[in-house]
């Protein structure tokens, strides 16, 4: 048990105890009556003292009971409460989740959230005197919602006032600043709030690591790449609902070949434990489209029982083996169709359940156009391969340039509106820093960007590895591809690697604000490759993956938390982004250069409006997407690292004010001490 | 400041002791005695000795040595025997009271002291009638005042004077005061004891004093209303009027009820107590009519007929 208010408890037991037995000495003023003989009135007296048990006690029992009551009410007024949990440690970092799974409406109609609100003010208000928190809410990333301080109050306020979002739990950047805040205790000023006057900071920085303690449903995406370096880390499981149907995967394409036809891919997965029928919806700028077509019905299995996921997330008794349990949790639905205009695509799950966000997808798409590439090499017969392939894609507006060219040509020739004049850029064996804001492919050469070089020269070597699961790489069989010699690529750590060798990277996609490249970091013409069937097939998924931005702008299409990059167009000052929720922010824009937006923790349509005479305006839709955070049974434990981390019980931790009991004993030694007077027992 | 009950009650008009209605009344009562008493003198009360009476009582032969001049000669002119002739003796009876004068005594609505002076008084002026020698005695710590030989009604003024005039307060000891009386008066006859009996150093063992000298000792325990229905409540302190002893007590109906359980043990003790020696006790309350007292329960009793 702890007090919430000892100091006030104490000030008024100082006074209020001296008083009472003052007042007790004083109180007790007999009146006085002659009477003939006192002998048999201390006869009587005496025959009741005997009769009557614990005398020595009972001379003083209604100042004990006294005493008893002024003892109840000061414990009420000390504010006592049961403290059932263990005790904390003193200092303590309160991580709480606020990703879109922390969305999910409980039985009882509050969100997760609010319940891990719920649990981390009981555990706050349960730390002993002195003992000082701090407050990181995560989702894709981490905000510091308060610093370490001591001033309960406050942080109970900050708590409450922490909002969800739509983004993906991921504890990669929050875990390591949580430790680094616990172990060094940084300070940013102006995050959440600095530690406030009282903060134990300078003791606490003495005193080794805090322990974390973790308010979150467990479902953690990155949680098993993390570790925890310094303190314990606490998890407190919140939520028990596990029913939930949701978008899983969404594109949106253009045929480059058809380009009036729009062709939509929607994964849908069933999260619950029993199978579940529903439709799958299409709209197109917020109307359904005309035809029997816009609407399918799926049957989806039961999901697979999740061996972390919490007993509460199983929601009644084993399914029984029927056909409808066969079906797989998860069905694809195509939607195709004509649409020559730009517009919304929305895509949605006709269900009600417990998470909504992940019941819609969205996707902005722009009308058809060709799609312009450009292909720059001083070789002939790479030329003629390029050259060769655009036929065969029926690719109608390219153009061919030798290097010394491409780097001398007019801005206007190869960059339009500040973004490149072609969808695609082919550059054979060149490396340069003309880079307009596009998409460029290499072959024996590499963009002039920070991070990027080529290294030693590896030769003779098989491709040992492909990323297979990458869109440029799907259906390419790499394995029948030799390439005689290829430069080692020095890469950023954002990189991702599309061919390897036995220590080398030889092929790698590599995006940056504005740009896409793929670099291959070898001569075309010194392997197989362009004689092999797996050439077109390259070529065609890096058209499609590369310049399809001239059909579907798929880098519009974003997650909950990412960074919307646009390019500012010519003359502009300023652009107004406009959030899902209605929201409304301008920020400042050099025409030229990419506006970075990452305020974008909703999921849901953004729009960015610039003030430029043409009135640009660029659409985005933040789908969350993410089958980890549909999964909303809440999981007993995760892996941090090599270790598990159990849930210990949220639910659990109350803090229970006692002052009402407190109350109520003074009230029932009231009574006693008032039938005690009333009884005349006591003599 | 609590308040204190007055230590004095106001002075109160005095109704004479006994009024003239009652008095003729009790002219026609005679005060008895269950025991054979040697008076010193001849009194008018007949004995159930035989002695020089004008009423006969037996004859007897005449042994020498008799007086002569009670020799019946009609018998002896008849018989030519001799025989005397045999008179009830007629003696004087001894008829004392030992009053209590006590603090306790000047308590109580009636007052306690002066119901005891009315009876006192009554059975007094029944002895002066009958030419008892009536004798009076007050005590408080001991015998305070006495009056002894009173005979004839024409000393009833007297008698009343010193019923009047008997100072009331002090502690109570009937033991010193029977023990004073059994010296002082070594003569048979009627003793009564009016008392409320509220003695603490023992009320039992002063009877057997009175009973030594072969008295017949009546008790009549006087106890006013108050006494015997408390009506106090609260926390109070009670202050004894003969010793100053304080006890203090809350008043409750727990502690009523054992006060009056005491109280009932007590007198019934007294009562036992008498019935086991020949003594006779009387309880009675200040409220109880004492013209009633004296000529219903008294005589019911045999102190007077």
């Amino acid at each position: 048990m702890t007090f919430l208010s000892p100091m006030t408890g104490l000030l008024f037991a100082g006074i209020a105890i001296p008083l009472l037995l003052l007042l007790y000495f004083l109180k007790l003023r007999r009146q006085e009556r002659r009477v003939s003989s006192t002998f048999l009135w201390k006869k009587a007296v005496q025959d009741l003292q005997v009769n009557a048990p614990f005398q020595k006690l009972r001379r003083n029992l209604l100042l004990f009971l006294q005493l008893l009551l002024l003892a109840a009410v000061l414990l009420g007024l000390a504010e006592p409460v049961a403290n059932f949990s263990r005790t904390p440690e003193k200092r303590i970092v309160v991580m709480i989740d606020r990703s879109a799974s922390m969305k999910t409406r409980e039985a009882d109609g509050r969100s997760r959230l609010e319940h891990a609100q719920d649990a981390a003010v009981d555990f706050v208000r349960d730390l002993p005197d002195h003992s000082s928190a701090m407050v990181l809410s995560f989702g894709a990333v981490p905000t510091v919602v308060c610093t370490f301080t001591d001033d309960k109050r406050r942080l109970e306020r900050l708590i409450r006032g922490i909002e969800p979002t739509d983004e993906p739990s991921l504890i990669g950047e929050a875990l390591p600043l949580a430790i680094a805040y616990s172990t060094n205790l940084v300070d940013i000023p102006g995050v959440g709030g600095s530690s406030g006057a009282g903060s134990s900071v300078p003791e606490a920085a003495m005193q080794g690591a805090a322990d974390i303690e973790f308010f979150s449903d467990g479902r953690i995406a990155d949680a098993d790449r993390q570790y925890v370096t310094r303190g314990n880390l606490r998890f407190y499981r919140v939520g028990a609902t596990a029913d939930n149907v949701g978008i899983t995967a969404f594109d949106v394409r253009r045929d480059f070949e058809r380009p009036g036809i729009i062709s939509v891919f929607v994964q849908v997965e069933n999260f619950g434990a029993q199978p579940v029928k529903t439709d799958v919806g299409i709209s197109l700028d917020g109307k359904p489209l005309p035809g029997p077509g816009s609407i399918r019905e799926v049957q989806l299995g039961p999901a697979a029982r999740d061996k972390g996921a919490s007993p509460g997330g199983s929601e009644g008794e084993e399914p029984a083996g029927t056909v409808a349990e066969a079906l797989p949790p998860a069905q694809n639905v195509i939607f195709e169709f004509a649409h020559e205009a730009g517009g919304m695509i929305q895509v949605e799950v006709h269900r009600d359940d417990a998470m909504k966000v992940d019941n819609f997808a969205q996707a902005p798409i722009d009308p058809p156009r060709q799609v312009r590439i450009l292909g720059v090499s001083d070789r002939a017969s790479m030329r003629v391969f390029i050259e060769k392939a655009m036929r065969a894609f029926e690719i109608q507006d390219y153009r061919l340039m030798g290097t010394e060219e491409y780097d001398n040509a007019p801005d206007g020739d190869i960059a339009q509106g500040g973004r490149s004049a072609y969808d695609l850029v082919i550059l054979d064996g060149h490396d340069t820093d003309r880079l307009a804001p596009g998409n460029y492919l290499f072959f024996g050469g590499v963009p002039k960007v920070e991070g990027v070089s080529l290294g030693d020269l590896v030769e003779g070597e098989p491709i040992i590895f492909g990323r297979e699961d990458h869109p440029l790489m799907r259906n390419v069989a790499y394995e029948g591809i030799f390439i005689s010699k290829w430069r080692k690529l020095e890469l950023p750590e954002h990189a991702v690697s599309l061919l390897e060798g036995s220590d080398s990277v030889l092929m790698a996609a590599l995006t940056d604000p504005g740009h896409r490249y793929v670099i291959g970091s070898f001569d075309l013409l010194e392997s197989n490759w362009p004689i092999k069937e797996a050439f077109p097939i390259f070529l065609q998924n890096a058209i499609g993956y590369l310049a399809s931005g001239g059909l579907i702008e798929t880098k519009r299409m974003i997650r909950p938390g990412d960074t919307i990059s646009a390019t500012v167009p010519a003359e502009a000052t300023t652009a107004t982004i406009t959030r899902p929720d209605g929201g409304i922010d301008e920020r400042p824009a050099r025409p030229g250069t990419i506006l970075s937006y990452a305020r974008t923790k909703d999921a849901g349509v953004y729009r960015v409006a610039f003030d430029d005479p043409a009135q640009t305006s660029e659409t985005y839709a933040a789908n969350l997407l993410d089958a980890n955070e549909s999964r909303i049974a809440p999981n007993e434990r995760f892996t941090v690292g090599s270790e598990n981390v159990e849930a210990v019980r949220a639910e659990t931790r109350v803090n229970e004010p006692l002052w009402p009991w407190a109350a109520g004993m003074a009230l029932v030694l009231l009574i006693v001490e008032w039938w005690i007077y009333n009884r005349r027992v006591m003599i | 400041m609590a308040d204190i009950a007055p230590t004095t009650l106001p002075p109160r008009p005095q109704a004479p002791l006994l009024d003239a209605d009652f008095l003729a009344r009790l002219e026609q009562l005679e005060i008895i005695s269950r025991k054979i008493h040697a008076a010193r003198n001849k009194g008018e009360r007949q004995s159930r000795r035989k002695g020089e009476s004008a009423e006969f009582a037996d004859y007897r032969n005449y042994v020498s040595g008799d007086d002569i001049r009670h020799i019946d000669w009609n018998i002896y002119a008849r018989l030519d025997r001799l025989f005397l002739k045999l008179f009830l003796e007629e003696e004087e009876l001894n008829v004392s009271f030992l009053l209590d004068v006590s603090g306790s005594m000047d308590s109580g609505e009636p007052q306690k002291a002066r119901y005891a002076k009315r009876v006192a008084a009554a059975l007094a002026y029944i002895g002066l009638c009958n030419y008892d020698r009536v004798n009076l005695y007050a005590y408080a710590e001991s015998v305070v005042a006495s009056r002894n030989g009173l005979r004839s009604r024409r000393n009833l003024p007297q008698l009343l004077k010193f019923l009047e005039d008997a100072p009331l307060g002090g502690g109570s000891n009937f033991v010193a005061a029977a023990r004073q009386f059994a010296l002082r008066h070594t003569q048979k006859g009627v003793c009564v004891v009016i008392s409320d009996l509220f003695d603490k150093h023992g009320f039992q063992q002063g009877l057997p004093f009175l009973l030594g000298r072969n008295l017949d000792v009546y008790v009549l325990q006087v106890l006013s209303p108050q006494e015997m229905e408390p009506e106090l409540a609260g926390d109070l302190k009670l202050v004894d009027v003969e010793d100053e002893d304080v006890a203090e007590v809350t008043i409750s109906k727990p502690l009523l009820a054992k006060y009056k359980a005491n109280l009932q043990a007590y007198c019934e003790s007294i009562r036992d107590y008498c019935n086991q020696r020949g003594i006779s006790y009387l309880l009675t309350a200040t409220t109880h009519p004492f013209e009633q007292l004296v000529l219903t329960y008294l005589r019911a009793r045999g102190l007077v007929r």
